[in-house]
């Protein structure tokens, strides 16, 4: 039979879906309830598409194609009833994409997934982990002021995980900081230069030669390092951690040109002439230079995008204090990479890019009734205080204990869970449709290798469906009807005994964190 | 219990109803019937012996309410919520029985487990608003000050089981005349069976020799309980709202007692006959059957009987009453004259449309499973009507068994199906009680079963109780719960009329729409035609409750005014307040306002006012009925009832009840009404099935008419007095110190102050509306 899709006309044939007959003309409609090869209830709605035959909007997922159908895909009213459905169930929807800590990191660190593998004593994993996003983690792991702590949810309960001392230790060995470097590295040919070499500079050589770039940073003084050297004292920082971090860099294949002072005629024919792109990461001085380059001067520094760091003239970019003053290393950390993988992208395309924004669903503070749930993952014991004190951190032992505390606030399917990434791309607002009192969270964790959270179920049933045709001796079960309706294991039973044979196939099947891999 | 008792018991229960995964609800419903509530080894157990799963008896039980999941107390007390309960206060009466039982919030059972406690759906006894029923007793206008009353009342009352028997007195020698007593629910509510059983304690002592006849629903349900007379030589006389005491003066002013040796008689005669001289006797009211211009022809005339034909005159499970009354005549015709298509051809001439609601060409839906050529079919009736304030279809059910039946089996000809299955809520035990004796008397005189009337054409008809959940109405939904699944919708094409029950053609029509068959088929396509509009047929059956001074069953043309109804047959409002609106459809349905009264009764007419035809519920409020809690009313209903599949039914209609709550609080804000309304547009739009479609209609409609009164709560006030968080009780200066609402207020709110004007202590008020409804001056005013 022939129907037409947004004026396409699909040679279906009969039995199809909508949704099938349209992926075949090559259309992609959105859907979280449906997976290929198992029958399910439509009930997540955010395939909809338009009958305009009937004028009715139907669920594309299992409406079947009829001869001379008429079908419209796109359309601000469909656009706008998907969203809304999203943000129906945003409204329902109890938990954190990222983690507090996470999200109030200004490096934007996975902080929980580096506390699981620490957890695991798998301190290599956790230093490459660490390293996606901090480029000096032995340096911030002596000077972070750690905001992560103060967001920390355990804090509510008796303290804060240790953080900063945890991302310490994953860089405090020779051998582990020399591995894995520029796994991804292919090389460009491209040459960036970078003015200064502070935390926000020489994180940005970091990425940039991890993207495959060539580097090159210049500096006034002797000793790269910036005000990590010059304003931060041996007792907070000790050198030989300093220089240990400058030497990662170095043997990266950055190329320090120290004591070279950046004036007219050097920013012109030097770096502007030979360079591919260039990086200002001078801290406060030489913003004469830099105005006189027709770089606008505002109070804050230069003035440059939010959000690419590029500034006014194409291929410069600029972070750390010109960007803006007073601020924590980690946060020039955070700006030397995000100006890094900016010029990467300028690099490769021409144009700059800011990081993307994600959507975050995130539920606020813990309810004191919530405690004992969320202490389920997490030891029990005190904050631990390392043996040798401060100064000497933890020892991996003491990491391994502290790692345990952390009550794993993240979602651990924010890369694949649908509904996040359906949010961002329809831009649902979460609270839209706030109810008058958010649910209680519970987490079912009696599996070894998976966790339940049921609050961030959207119950479309696929688990349902197919703990039941696999026949699993118990599975799950629908409970209650309506708004109440969730999804749970039938006769209060354990979800070990639930899952003997289909853990893998509901963990991969479910479209939101609601059942996830604990050990992600 | 120990469990090896339950166990026994389950095994009992699963031989007898089989083992199939289909059987899970009837096995669920026997278990609940054993243990009052579902223990969770008896569940388990049914998997053990059983192709039913864990997953999946959990799922059923869970979603229909009926099912108990922790042990009730002995008595359970069911509060309905229908419409017209709540209009007349259900939810004061509900509070009042826990204050009674002290129960905390959370609890439904007392402690010493004597009573449970839950609100229903609705009772269908909506003329006796508002309504409780402990078990199977049902008290009717209750006022929330009675709770304890009526607790200790049902204590004291000797206890009796099963529903209403409808054996009655065997009479022999020569007859002096009939005696009907209506035996519909809300007779039986009002006190009947008491009527009947003085009646036959009158008779047996008097010796008159007069047949009783228990008759169906007469329709008048805002006078029962009700006794017509009816002797040779005589006008019928009906009597209404009588009292079990004046059963015997009532006979006995028309029949002459055969054995003279009671000695109290003459003396009761002379003192009765003293009495109707001189005026009103008693409570009850009496008038000719005939006489013009009595209530009684006030509520009848405007009204037209086809479904509800003969309708107080027949015993509903008597068949030779009925085939006197050219019962099964439609049936020997279609089988012996018609061919199918003949059949159908008439059906469609008619231009009957179905009554369930949406109002579909019966004759077409007839023709698509007639035309299937995969077999078996089947034909379902569709009696799970479950709107707040309609009791339609638990009405002919309950007073025409015979007629439905007929009304199934002409369809079962006509399509080609080899059997009918009745869909009936477990809320109606008589429906259910009547149906099956009927359904036991038609096989027996060959009427159903095989080779019917001699003819080739086989017919086999059984029941299948509903176990609470509104959705099933819904088509498809029906289906799923039949094939004992959870009543989940599903996505239609194909329709059941292709693929229904267990993938065969099914013909689902409403009760009603049965119920109409045989009429259409003796009297002929073109007489059902002559009644009614261009686009709308024949007759509709409605219940008229709320404000109405005479509310009832009421059969009424198609095309005839709302007003006409408000007013003619129901009398107007009681109250002497303005008549405000009607509230046509139930939950998928709207309020029309008094302004647009003059539309006519027709379904194109209903849906462009912004209601709909629905089942039949109609629902008059007056001026203290607030627009927004009726909104809120009602979605809170078709939220509690949504079967929680898709987005935006399950959440959608839960969030527009959180903003209709924070309006009838008065903590809305501006914007909160266009995100009411726009979320309802979506809703209506995106909703998989019927329910969630139009469950935004009530909200829609209301915003249409008075959205005035919405902007009126935006600023902290409601009009009608109604949303409690925007109301204060006080007491003016008319109060006489009679101290009656200080004893009867349950919150201490009133203080002890004899002779003196009351006051009212805002803080300690719970709103109860008591002091309101006990005031002798109506000094309590609510502002």
């Amino acid at each position: 039979m022939k129907i037409t899709i947004d004026h396409h006309r699909i040679e279906a044939i009969e039995g199809m879906t909508v949704m099938e007959a349209a992926a075949a003309a090559g259309i992609v409609i959105p859907a979280m309830c449906h997976i290929a090869g198992v029958h399910n209830h439509p009930s997540c709605m955010v395939c909809l598409v338009k009958d305009i035959g009937r004028n009715q909007f139907i669920p594309s997922c299992s409406c079947l194609v009829e001869d001379e159908m008429l079908i419209q895909t796109h359309s601000p009213e469909i656009r706008e009833l998907r969203r809304e459905a999203l943000e129906l169930l945003l409204s329902d929807h109890v938990g954190d994409c990222e983690a507090p800590c996470q999200r109030s990191c200004p490096a934007h660190m996975d902080i929980p997934r580096m506390n699981r593998l620490i957890a695991n004593n798998r301190l290599q994993d956790a230093l490459d982990l660490v390293r996606e996003e901090i480029a000096l983690p032995w340096i911030l792991g002596y000077i972070c002021p750690a905001p992560c702590e103060k967001a920390c949810r355990r804090g509510t309960i008796d303290q804060p995980v240790s953080v900063c001392l945890l991302k310490r230790i994953t860089a405090d060995d020779d051998s582990r900081r020399r591995n894995n470097l520029l796994i991804k590295a292919t090389r460009t040919g491209k040459r960036v230069a970078i003015i200064g070499t502070g935390p926000a500079g020489l994180s940005a050589a970091f990425y940039l030669l991890r993207s495959g770039h060539g580097c090159t940073l210049f500096d006034q003084h002797s000793d790269p390092g910036g005000m990590l050297r010059s304003h931060i004292p041996e007792e907070r920082l000790p050198r030989h951690v300093l220089d240990a971090e400058i030497d990662v860099i170095r043997n990266m294949g950055a190329e320090f040109r120290m004591n070279a002072r950046i004036d007219d005629r050097r920013f012109e024919e030097t770096l502007l002439h030979d360079f591919d792109a260039l990086i200002l990461a001078t801290g406060n001085e030489e913003q004469k230079i830099l105005h006189d380059f027709g770089l606008i001067l505002d109070e804050e520094g230069i003035r440059v995008s939010r959000t690419t760091f590029g500034a006014t003239h194409p291929g410069i970019f600029a972070c750390g204090t010109p960007a803006s003053k007073n601020q924590m290393a980690v946060r020039s950390v955070a700006q030397g990479k995000n100006a890094a993988r900016s010029a990467d992208h300028f690099l490769r395309t021409g144009k700059p890019h800011g990081p993307m924004k994600k959507f975050n669903s995130s539920f606020g503070i813990l309810w004191e009734t919530e405690f004992e749930t969320y202490l389920v993952e997490g030891s029990r014991d005190k904050r631990t205080e390392p043996a040798g004190g401060l100064r000497s951190g933890f020892t991996t032992g003491e990491a391994i204990r502290e790692a345990a505390r952390c009550m794993h606030c993240d979602c651990r399917r924010q890369e694949d869970c649908k509904l996040r990434n359906y949010a961002g791309e329809y831009q649902a607002h979460q609270k839209r449709f706030i109810g008058p009192e958010r649910k209680m969270i519970t987490k079912v964790s009696g599996h070894p290798m998976v966790v339940y959270e049921s609050e961030k179920c959207i119950k479309c049933g696929l688990c349902v469906a197919i703990t039941s045709r696999e026949k699993e001796p118990i599975g799950l079960s629908y409970i209650g009807r309506g708004f109440d309706v969730r999804i749970n294991v039938p006769l209060k039973g354990s979800i070990l005994e639930a899952l003997t044979r289909t853990a893998e196939k509901v963990v991969q099947s479910c479209p939101t964190g609601a059942l996830a891999w604990k050990s992600k | 219990m120990k469990k090896e008792e339950i166990i026994e018991k389950v095994d009992l229960i699963v031989s007898r109803s089989g083992t199939s995964p289909d059987k899970v609800i009837p096995i669920l419903q026997r278990i609940q019937e054993e243990f009052h509530f579902l223990p969770e080894e008896a569940m388990r157990r049914v998997c053990e012996i059983t192709d039913i799963r864990l997953p999946e008896i959990q799922g059923i039980s869970t979603f229909y309410s009926q099912f108990r999941h922790n042990l009730a107390g002995k008595h359970m007390i069911r509060v309905c919520t229908g419409t017209a309960c709540h209009v007349k206060g259900a939810l004061q009466v509900y509070n009042a029985f826990r204050r009674e039982l002290k129960l905390a919030p959370g609890e439904d059972t007392d402690r010493s487990s004597i009573f449970s406690i839950e609100k229903v759906a609705c009772l269908g006894c909506c003329t006796l608003a508002p309504v409780i029923r402990i078990d199977d007793i049902t008290y009717g206008h209750v006022m929330p000050e009675q709770a304890g009353e009526i607790l200790v009342d049902f204590l004291r009352r000797p206890q009796r089981k099963g529903p209403v028997s409808d054996s009655g007195l065997i009479t022999v020698g020569n007859i002096q005349g009939e005696i009907r007593i209506g035996l519909g629910s809300c007779c039986i509510a009002s006190g009947s069976a008491e009527i009947k059983a003085e009646l036959e304690q009158t008779i047996t002592e008097s010796g008159i020799v007069v047949d009783v006849k228990q008759v169906g629903c007469v329709g008048v349900c805002h006078q029962v309980p009700v006794l017509e007379i009816i002797k040779p030589g005589e006008n019928p006389m009906f009597y209404s709202k009588i009292k079990p005491e004046e059963v015997k003066e009532i006979v006995l002013s028309h029949f002459r007692p055969i054995n003279p040796a009671n000695r109290f008689r003459t003396r009761i005669l002379s003192f009765f006959e003293k009495i109707l001289k001189d005026g009103a006797p008693g409570t009850f009211e009496r008038y000719p059957s005939e006489q013009r211009d009595s209530p009684l022809t006030r509520f009848l005339e405007p009204q037209c009987s086809i479904a509800t034909e003969n309708r107080g005159a027949v015993k509903p499970c008597e068949l030779d009453e009925y085939r006197k009354s050219e019962g099964f005549n439609a049936l020997k015709k279609c089988l012996k004259l018609m061919t199918p298509q003949e059949v159908i051809d008439e059906i469609t001439a008619s231009g009957l449309r179905g009554r369930g609601g949406a109002g579909f060409p019966t004759g077409r839906k007839w023709q698509l499973v007639h035309d299937q050529i995969h077999f078996p079919k089947v034909v379902i009736c569709n009696g799970d009507e479950g709107d707040p304030g309609a009791f339609m279809d638990r009405m002919l059910l309950e007073s025409y068994p015979f007629r439905i039946i007929e009304g199934m089996i002409i369809a079962g000809y006509a399509t080609g199906a080899s059997g009918g299955i009745f869909y009936i809520r477990a809320e109606y035990p008589l429906a259910v009680q009547r149906i099956r004796e009927a359904i036991g008397k038609c096989y027996a005189e060959g009427i159903l079963g095989s080779r019917i009337y001699d003819t080739d054409f086989s017919f086999d008809l059984e029941i299948f109780e509903g176990a609470g959940a509104f959705v099933c109405g819904e088509e498809t939904a029906l289906i799923a719960s039949v094939e004992g699944h959870r009543g989940i919708p599903r996505l239609r094409p194909p329709y059941p009329a292709v693929k229904g029950l267990s993938g065969n053609p099914t013909l689902i029509n409403n009760t009603e729409t049965f119920a109409l068959v045989s009429w259409i088929i003796r009297n002929g396509a073109a007489s059902f035609a002559s009644i009614g509009t261009v686009k709308s047929k024949g007759t509709k059956v409605f219940a008229l409750a709320g404000k109405v001074k005479r509310g009832g069953l009421i059969e009424v043309p198609m095309g005839i005014s709302i007003r006409s109804i408000v007013e003619e047959i129901g009398g107007g409002i009681a109250s002497g307040l303005g008549f405000k609106a009607v509230q046509i459809g139930g939950p998928s349905g709207g309020c029309i306002p008094a302004s647009l009264a003059d539309q006519p009764i027709d379904y194109e007419a209903l849906n462009n006012a912004g209601a709909m035809m629905g089942s039949g519920g109609m629902i008059v409020l007056d001026e203290s009925d607030c627009m927004v809690d009726m909104a809120h009313y009602f979605l809170s209903f078709t939220q509690s009832q949504s079967c929680g599949q898709c987005t935006f039914c399950r959440i959608g209609t839960r969030r527009m009840l959180d903003i209709l709550e924070k309006i009838r609080c008065g903590e809305a804000r501006s914007g909160d009404l266009e995100q009411l309304e726009h979320l309802a547009h979506n809703t209506r739009k995106a909703s998989l099935c019927g329910l969630g479609k139009t469950a935004p209609n009530p909200v829609l409609s209301t915003l249409r008419y008075f959205r005035q009164e919405y902007e009126a709560h935006l600023e902290g006030k409601c009009p009608a007095g109604k949303c409690l968080p925007l109301i204060t009780y006080t007491i003016d200066e008319t109060c006489i110190g009679c101290t009656k609402c200080a004893q009867q207020c349950p919150g201490d709110a009133i203080g002890f102050t004899p002779y003196e004007v009351h006051s009212i202590d805002a803080e300690k008020c719970i709103k109860c509306d008591i002091c309101r409804q006990v005031c002798p001056v109506g000094s309590v005013k609510v502002i």
